[in-house]
């Protein structure tokens, strides 16, 4: 019925790679689409080509140095960073560095050749120690081949030969050698004794050079393929639909009614059931429990739009089951809040005896933060291949070892039957760790075998099924000293939530002034409140909630005291890493702090940290400094924000930089305007016209970057969850200053900030 | 039905399909021209954002049947080799994060830039009320600007 000519392609043949050649030069972009023919993945071969130094490294006749990757890439550039791990010892020019995703299926038929370090096939941690140190390795080990192989070529001692830039010099003979013209041979060398890699006082290219990230070229001419964009030969569309009530079931359906649409081609149910299982669940990431299928239905058609029309015609009832008794949103948090200091509560955290301190001023306030959706701009998607002896997937995955195996799980094949292919991934924000939509993907492929089958999660279908951020109530109550500073602290929190996955104390109970031995007596405890509606993953997940809590709570106490609030901070983080007051002090002093404003003005200051704020020298402290306006009728502007924070050290000063400005927009987003409700057991705001997210219009500050704050400990740590956490109470706590009024849940929007 | 005839990136196409279907599914699902993304399918979000007749528009409320014989751009046809002034800031400025909404951010600007060579910031707020979740929007600002100087010759990169 098309008049346009189909384009197929050989997935294979065509792969697409990404180039640093940009660089040279201007802009010249090695590979841009072509008009009416669909692009190919970035996604590596699953076997062995050209001339590999090791399954991570090949490079071409041409001098193009190929890197497979584990590392997707999720907007944090952690491909890129990867990338530039290696060439630090390879010694090659990065414009001839190009970057794919590495096969999983060569990972498990290679005894996990691409698996190093922590959560090695997710996005957060490109510059894991270990991972680190091992792309260095593979650097220096190619670096010596090749450098062997020039030698072996020239017949000259290894001393004489140099490599650098791509190119192999024999200094006394004036002779040099591209890369390209020995890799062949340096393929096939094996060396006496691994390298050791240099110091890294030594490094050229680490922590010294800012390159933009490798997939932008495609990013900008469109043809970066990211999982919605995939295009399999003969492939089919899917439009899904799954039980608006969490945990509710297809009661009925009328495929009849949309058979005979346009294009339509089937219409098929997805359940739960049919999972046909694996025994090897351990070999996941994250297991299993958070991502069953959900039951629901779907129509598969030639077009997406005629999917989609014909899901919208789709006669369907559901039995909503116990979900549909949640009335409201606010039902749940009544009722979160009743089981606070229940039986199942936990103590996570106790020193002293909070009970023996009596008599000084009491602050005692419930702090909260609601349901939000991830809200990435690229909806859930997928395409795969199900047949009775394979699977074939293509996937925007966070997590390709979880995607894996959850595929395994659910179509009962064994890992070598299974293929996969990593797309580049829009935003996510831990939307897509746990692979709950890669298994539907798979799932609904399943029941339309020998067929690809890409499906879709609508906008709608995004809002309805999301894994929330989990709601946390917490009541803190401290017992201020003589001087102003608690000498007890009691809390009680409570976590909503199906998963306990995501139901994490992270900037919690972790915080020094809980531990450090400021405040003598403290006792800090938790609850999980069950609940239908699905919780998940959203970007530093809890810690973003906590931060909120934790420093607004932290706020009131200075208030309460008459002590400055950088002061009050200062002195409760005293007896713990240098680090923390650093950030304070580096953040508050480039925003001015302590100066007088205007009437209507005020600052506001807050700090955590993560992942592990517990332990010495570990993950990224980071303080917020925010400078408000509010009008006398409650109109708030955030004028500037300063951020000083502490990772160790740093690799790419730039990609850091913009880690820093996107998470705090994000955190600033969240607290400003996020809120997702219940109402009638389902989600009540099903796309971004009631879901307000800032825009450029929205009057955004400044984010002003500070460096000052780095311990130069040795570490190069994960900066992306970090920022959204302080920007929050740090506007919050400005409010204050600015208006006497205290908001203690969020998001602001919801708050009269009015004052006379 | 009739098959719809117009112009895509300079290209004469003709389309046989359900004249109901958005551009934004026409361009991506029956001409395979992906780089325009799908986001909220309500002209929310302006990552379908294409230039039709000369202007940016939100493709996905477009009804197929309502581009007969009008000129179609899309983010592949935004320039002969992907060196349009933004395109080449937008790498120059590490503008992207995961990119997605780009396409549609890079469409807005352009046709900002064309309207307004010299844009104010006010102009900027106005004209991309695009949806960026990993928080680019400082450094589209920033590079909008810099194309603007450089357009009218001054600093270049």
């Amino acid at each position: 019925m098309s008049a346009v000519k189909t384009d197929a392609i050989d997935l294979g043949r065509r792969r697409f790679v990404i180039s640093g050649s940009v660089l040279a030069g201007g802009l010249l972009l090695g590979i841009r689409a072509q008009r009416g023919e669909a692009a190919a993945g970035p996604w590596a071969p699953g076997t062995t080509q050209g001339s590999e130094l090791s399954a991570w490294i090949a490079i071409d006749a041409d001098d193009s140095v190929i890197l497979r990757v584990p590392t997707p890439e999720i907007g944090n550039g952690a491909m890129t960073q990867v990338a530039m791990n290696v060439t630090e010892e390879l010694a090659c020019a990065w414009n001839n560095v190009k970057v794919e995703f590495c096969s999983i299926n060569r990972d498990y038929r290679e005894d996990s050749v691409y698996n190093r370090g922590f959560l090695p096939f997710f996005g957060g941690h490109g510059t894991d120690k270990v991972r680190m140190d091992y792309a260095l390795q593979l650097g220096a080990s190619a670096r010596e081949r090749l450098r062997s192989a020039a030698a072996q070529h020239w017949g000259v001692p290894l001393e004489e030969v140099t490599a650098a830039d791509s190119v192999l010099t024999h200094a006394p003979s004036s002779r040099t050698l591209r890369y390209g013209d020995v890799a062949a041979a340096a393929a096939k060398i094996t060396l006496a004794q691994e390298p050791t890699p240099k110091p890294q006082s030594e490094w050229t290219f680490l922590g010294k050079a800012s390159p933009a990230k490798l997939h932008i070229p495609q990013v900008v001419t469109g043809a970066a393929v990211y999982g919605i964009d995939v295009q399999v030969p003969g492939m089919l569309h899917a439009a899904l639909r799954q039980s608006p009530v969490h945990g509710g079931k297809l009661k009925s359906h009328q495929p009849e009614a949309v058979l005979k649409m346009p294009g339509v081609k089937a219409v098929v149910v997805v359940d739960p059931a049919k999972t046909v299982g694996t025994t090897l669940e351990q070999k996941s990431t994250w297991g299993f429990s958070t991502n069953p299928v959900q039951s629901g239905v779907a129509v598969i058609a030639e077009h997406y739009w005629q999917a989609k029309k014909a899901l919208d015609a789709l006669p369907v009832e559901w039995e909503p089951g116990a979900g549909r008794s949640w009335e409201s949103s606010e039902a749940i948090y009544a009722a979160a809040h009743e089981s606070r200091g229940s039986a199942g509560e936990k103590i996570l955290r106790e020193s002293g005896d909070v009970d023996s301190v009596t008599g000084g001023e009491v602050v005692e306030h419930d702090y909260f933060t609601p349901y939000a959706e991830n809200a990435m701009i690229e909806p859930l998607s997928g395409t795969a291949l199900v047949t009775a002896e394979r699977a074939e997937v293509w996937c925007p995955t966070q997590d390709m070892i979880q995607a894996y195996w959850v595929t395994i799980d659910e179509t009962g094949l064994a890992p070598e039957q299974v293929d996969m292919h990593q797309t580049y991934v829009g935003g996510r924000f831990g939307r897509s760790t746990q692979a709950d939509d890669v298994r539907m993907v798979v799932a609904v492929a399943k029941e339309f075998p020998g067929v690809p089958v890409k499906t879709i999660w609508s906008r709608e279908e995004c809002f309805a099924q999301g894994r929330y951020r989990t709601p946390i109530e917490t009541h803190f109550k401290a017992v201020l000293g003589d001087d102003g500073y608690p000498q007890a602290v009691t809390s009680h929190a409570c976590f909503v939530g199906t998963h306990p996955l995501f139901q994490l104390s992270l900037g919690y109970d972790d915080i020094p002034y809980f531990h450090s031995g400021s405040i003598p007596n403290v006792r800090i405890s938790r609850a999980n409140f069950p609940v239908n509606v699905m919780n998940g993953a959203y970007r530093g997940p809890c810690y973003n909630s906590h931060a909120f809590l934790v420093e607004t709570f932290i706020d009131d106490c200075a208030v309460a005291a008459g002590i400055d609030p950088l002061e009050y901070r200062l002195q409760l983080l005293a007896k713990w890493d240098k680090a923390w007051s650093d950030c304070l002090r580096v953040a508050a002093d480039k925003a001015g702090w302590g100066r007088k404003l205007p009437r209507g003005e005020g600052m506001g200051i807050a700090i955590s940290s993560w992942p592990a704020a517990a332990a010495h020298d570990t993950g990224t402290t980071l303080c917020t400094v925010a400078r408000v306006a509010v009008t006398p009728d409650g109109v708030l502007t955030v004028k500037q924000v300063d951020v000083a924070f502490d990772c160790g050290r740093v690799a790419n000063r730039d990609a850091v930089r913009a880690q820093v400005e996107g998470g705090t927009l994000f955190g600033m987003n969240t607290t400003l305007n996020e809120e997702l409700t219940i109402a009638g057991g389902v989600t009540a705001e099903h796309n971004y016209d009631n879901y307000p997210m800032l825009r450029m219009g929205d009057s955004l500050p400044p984010v002003n970057v500070h460096f000052e704050a780095l311990s130069g400990h040795e570490r190069f740590d994960i900066i992306g969850e970090a920022p959204v956490g302080p920007i929050g109470p740090a506007i919050g706590n400005a409010i204050y200053q600015a208006t006497g009024k205290r908001v203690r849940s969020t998001p602001f929007r919801k708050h009269d900030l009015s004052w006379t | 039905m009739a098959a719809v005839k117009f112009r895509v990136n300079g290209e004469q196409r003709e389309l046989d399909a359900d004249p109901s279907t958005p551009l934004l599914w026409a361009l991506r699902d029956h001409l395979g021209l992906t780089g325009t993304k799908y986001g909220c399918g309500i002209a929310q979000c302006g990552a379908c954002t294409v230039h039709l007749g000369g202007a940016a528009t939100r493709s996905c409320i477009i009804p197929l049947s309502a581009v007969e014989g009008m000129d179609v751009v899309t983010i592949e046809g935004l320039s002969e080799h992907g060196d349009h002034v933004l395109q080449t800031l937008w790498y120059e400025l590490n503008v992207p994060q995961c990119g997605y909404c780009q396409s549609g951010m890079l469409m807005a600007a352009a046709d900002l830039l064309r309207r307004k060579p010299e844009p104010t910031d006010a102009d900027i707020d106005a004209a991309i009320t695009n949806l960026c979740r990993c928080g680019t929007y400082p450094r589209v600002r920033a590079a909008i600007h810099r194309a603007a100087k450089q357009m009218r010759g001054g600093e270049s990169a």
